[in-house]
């Protein structure tokens, strides 16, 4: 069992007020800042498929092989480099995208996968590390939208997932947008005007302030940065309200779960989330496979290569890195149910953006694609490529737990230099 | 110097010659150290500061405004200590303590009626914390009138979705609640940066309780299957296999008696009942004698130090669950008395609590003194530390507050819970806004709902006095104390705005004290 984040407790105060929302709202006020803050943003954009979408029928088939399956490769934006048919849309994108084909992992469950690629699978330190969400918070900040670091998307219910942010202490947590819809009690009610709520706000920082202008101030400035993330976000209430979009943006991304949370992911890149992960589920296709995947496989490539397209347009590839990720791939041998199961040895994962080259595939898998051929990319090399690829340098940033040193990702294994740009 | 001092503090606390009362020493000790090192201490709560402080920690909630001003209007000597002895024999003390337990024992695993039935029975009577902890460990299914005693083990012997029973997880919670020393990094090895804890302290500790079970789901009952062997462990390091029988950690092991198979139980589970059994060598029975008793210096340590941090904010040994030797109290001395008085009064919470709430370390200012540019250190105890309060502390004290009626408790509680409380296993033991709780506080329609004016409600009350009057009345019904000057003139301002619309500015000036800082902590 690992230690508790208890343990290993961080001091929470420290970082409230400091990390996140220092560079804060002021500095907005003033347009050239902004603009200039906005240049050096680093961001993600995190698609999670939830299952483990098949390789074979994405970004590495091997049609007319054993264990290819039924669909064809087609072309891409980049030459000699094919991907599934189910995936048209993103093979237009393949010049903005970098492939890893050779990712090779350890867990064969969901529960155990989920939870050691989000981690990144550091080495066993008796600690519960942060899900990548929770160290890009950390590592990279709140940037100056004045939003939470933070923030999933993803179908049924949200609310403050805390446990992915392990011993980084539950500031560090994911605000979770259930259903792309705002948290609870966001909107202020309709009986209140702005400027009634703006009055005894006023009277609340007065009091705020008389009360820390004697004490200890930290535990106010905590506070006060609780109701400002209260207030900046729901300045940002706009966001949530895709119905003012164009049409034809709803369109491109389609009207499914994926298409409008990713839609919602793209606002709130916009307005300067730093880390934004976006969750579907429901791609564990141990039966009937075939179908299944041509039904799924278009509500990712859709919405993604729309929003591959929409990022770069607005110069924004420079500042985001895009990870389009599962706990696992799926198997080659297909099973008694026309299905496929999990598929941990050989697997796909695709990126773009911030300081991921273009138009690349590293590693590659064997002719029926039952295993990588090249050397096998673990996630915790993913996790060094990522962490690189954001300016983060693992071989000299650490964290800090309670004292103890602890590397951001697992200290035996390297960045796929491929796709580094 | 000041270790002259402690040496006479200390003699002083020899039992023979403890002329002084437990609450002086207290104090003697505190200041010896400040005084040592060169910390300032902050000056003695105002009446406005100690009448909320004492409220919040014995009764659950704040005074009510007639309370705050009879307090007020005492002028004799002696009220504080009179207000801290009428408050622990009062029935919220009961509720308070309930409350704190249940928060600090389950850590929001789950609730159930029997257990708070439990609790709030063992605070009315001032049934003693070994006494408490020997129900808790021992489970007994025959004990009925303590049946609730058992949920604190039932909830952490429930499958957690999917997922077995986190056994090891149980046996972490008896070393922290109950030892005050987390063996969780020992499960596997010793421990990697405490020297003190080893693999066989967690082992030995955790052989008591690798063979209970739930027989029933929804039930309170810890069923038991026989230990007739020694548990085999080894380290991931050395590999090397060790036995273990049930020990306290770091205690001698027990025998484990040689039983026939077949013969193991005096009393034979029952399959159709669901009764779990008596076993002739029940480890929990072995765990509960063994473990809540004066002879063990971990138990009495552990409850001092909790104790006081519930008062005061912060453990002599901080963190709470971290005794050991390379994380000295703060105080060693004090820990050492407050363990020994502990103990030799039978673990009587009460006494514990009234004699710190006496003392001066407990009655200081939150106000840093004149002059300070930088805060002591908190381990000083040197300025009263802000601390958290429950989320039903909070509910009681708006109810009592904007003069809702009891029956609204019961729809806010779950409200309430969710939005101040923590996620489960996270202890609650430090202040920590949050986005959620801000939200809440700014638009949920049951907190508005509270500041509307209404029959009997705070704000119509207010809204039928003069300006002057009804801020006056707001600020003693929600920060018992009068407005500054500054705060004075800022209402005035509002309420000159909409003198129109009084009532609604009234219940903004409300909301506003109700949502400050200085409301949802005990300062």
């Amino acid at each position: 069992m690992l230690c508790t984040p208890g343990e290993h407790r961080v001091t929470r105060r420290k970082f409230l007020g400091a990390s996140a929302g220092a560079v804060g709202l002021g500095a907005l006020a003033n347009p050239a800042v902004a603009d200039e803050l906005k240049k050096q943003r680093r961001q993600v954009l995190f698609v999670w498929l939830d299952g483990g979408m098949s390789q074979l029928e994405s970004w590495d088939p091997k049609p007319n092989t054993p264990f290819g399956g039924p669909f064809r490769s087609i072309q891409t934006s980049v030459p000699g480099v094919r991907v599934s048919e189910l995936l048209p849309q993103c093979a237009k994108q393949m010049h903005r995208l970098a492939l890893v084909r050779s990712v090779s992992t350890q867990d064969n469950s969901h529960s155990a996968g989920v939870d050691r690629i989000q981690r990144g699978d550091p080495k066993n330190r008796g600690v519960t590390y942060p899900y990548f969400g929770s160290a890009v918070a950390k590592l990279v900040g709140a940037g100056d939208s004045g939003l939470p670091p933070y923030v999933w998307v993803k179908p049924m219910s949200g609310g403050f997932i805390y446990k992915h942010a392990g011993f980084l202490g539950p500031k560090f947590g994911a605000l979770a947008l259930g259903d792309g819809k705002p948290p609870e009690n966001l909107l202020r009610p309709k009986d209140l005007s702005a400027e009634a709520d703006d009055e005894r706000n006023e009277l609340r920082k007065l009091l705020d302030k008389e009360y820390a202008a004697n004490r200890r101030p930290e535990l106010t400035e905590a506070n006060t940065h609780a109701f400002e993330m209260a207030a900046q976000l729901q300045k940002k209430i706009e966001l949530f309200d895709l119905s003012k979009l164009p049409q034809k943006d709803q369109d491109r991304y389609g009207s499914h779960d994926l298409g409008r949370h990713l839609l919602l992911a793209r606002r709130l890149l916009e307005a300067g989330v730093t880390f934004v992960k976006v969750t579907s589920y429901g791609w564990d296709t141990h039966g009937d496979h075939f179908n299944g995947a041509a039904s799924l496989h278009p509500k990712f490539d859709k919405p993604f290569a729309a929003i591959l397209e929409d990022l770069a347009d607005r110069g924004m590839l420079d500042n985001v890195l895009v990870i389009a990720c599962a706990e696992f791939g799926r198997t080659p041998r297909i099973n008694g149910h026309i299905g496929r199961d999990h598929w941990p040895e050989a697997w796909s994962v695709a990126m773009a953006g911030r300081g991921i080259k273009r138009g690349v595939v590293a590693g590659r898998t064997n002719d029926t694609g039952t295993d990588v051929a090249t050397d096998p990319v673990d996630i915790g090399g993913l996790f060094h490529t990522w962490f690189r690829a954001l300016g983060v340098n693992p071989e000299e940033v650490q964290y800090r737990n309670a004292g103890q040193p602890l590397p951001i990702a697992h200290d035996d294994m390297k960045p796929v230099s491929e796709v580094l740009a | 110097m000041p270790r002259t001092i402690l040496l006479l503090a200390l003699l002083c606390a020899a039992p023979a010659s403890a002329a002084e009362p437990l609450h002086a020493r207290v104090d003697a000790l505190i200041g010896a150290k400040a005084k040592g090192d060169g910390v300032t201490l902050s000056a003695p709560a105002s009446d406005a500061e100690f009448v909320r402080r004492a409220y919040l920690d014995f009764a659950g909630r704040i005074p009510t405004a007639a309370e705050a001003k009879a307090f007020f209007d005492d002028s004799s000597k002696e009220k504080r200590a009179k207000l801290i002895d009428a408050l622990l024999a009062a029935p919220g003390y009961a509720e308070r303590w309930a409350d704190a337990f249940n928060v600090m024992l389950m850590e929001r695993l789950g609730d159930h009626a029997e257990w708070t039935k439990f609790l709030r029975d063992s605070f009315a009577k001032n049934a003693k914390w070994d006494e408490m902890a020997r129900a808790m460990l021992r489970a007994d299914h025959k004990d009925t009138d303590r049946a609730g005693a058992a949920f604190w083990l039932v909830k952490r012997l429930e499958n957690y979705g999917q997922n077995p029973v986190d056994y090891s997880a149980l046996t972490r919670d008896v070393g922290r609640l109950f030892l005050g020393k987390n063996f969780q990094c020992c499960e596997c090895h010793d421990h990697l940066t405490v020297d003190d804890y080893k693999q066989q302290h967690f082992q030995s500790l955790h052989a008591f309780f690798k063979n209970t079970y739930l027989p029933s789901a929804n039930k309170l009952i810890v069923g038991e299957k026989p230990t007739l062997d020694k548990t085999a462990f080894a380290s991931v390091f050395t590999k090397v296999q060790m036995l273990t029988a049930p020990a306290l950690p770091g205690g001698a092991m027990l025998e484990i008696p040689k039983l026939a198979k077949g013969m193991e139980f005096a009393e034979l589970p029952d399959k159709k009942t669901g009764a779990p059994g008596v076993l002739k060598f029940s480890p929990l029975k072995e765990v509960s004698e063994r473990l809540p008793t004066k002879a063990n210096a971990d138990f009495a340590r552990n409850g001092a130090n909790r104790l006081w941090f519930l008062l005061l904010g912060r453990g002599l040994v901080h963190p709470l669950d971290l005794h050991h030797s390379g994380n000295p109290a703060s105080h060693p001395e004090l820990l050492d008395l407050l363990a020994r008085e502990f103990a030799q009064h039978s673990f009587d919470i009460k006494f514990l609590l009234r004699e710190i709430a006496l003392s001066g370390t407990y009655q200081r200012s939150s106000v840093l003194p004149a002059g300070t540019k930088e805060a002591p250190h908190a381990k000083y105890f040197a300025v009263a530390l802000e601390r958290r309060l429950s989320a039903e502390q909070l509910l009681q004290s708006v109810i009592v507050a904007t003069g809702a009626d009891a029956k609204a408790a019961d729809v806010l509680r779950p409200k309430f819970v969710k939005a101040f409380a923590n996620q489960p296993r996270e202890p609650e033991d430090e202040v920590q806004p949050s986005l959620r709780a801000a939200l809440f506080v700014l638009h949920d329609p049951a907190v508005l709902g509270l500041l509307e004016a209404k029959p009997g409600a705070l704000v119509s009350r207010a809204a039928a006095l003069s300006d002057a009057e009804a801020t006056d009345a707001l600020y003693l019904a929600l920060l018992c104390r009068a407005p500054s000057a500054t705060e004075r003139a800022a209402v005035a301002k509002v309420l000159a705005k909409h003198a129109d619309k009084r009532a609604e500015a009234l219940g903004r000036v409300a909301w506003a004290l109700l949502a400050s800082m200085e409301f949802g902590v005990n300062h």
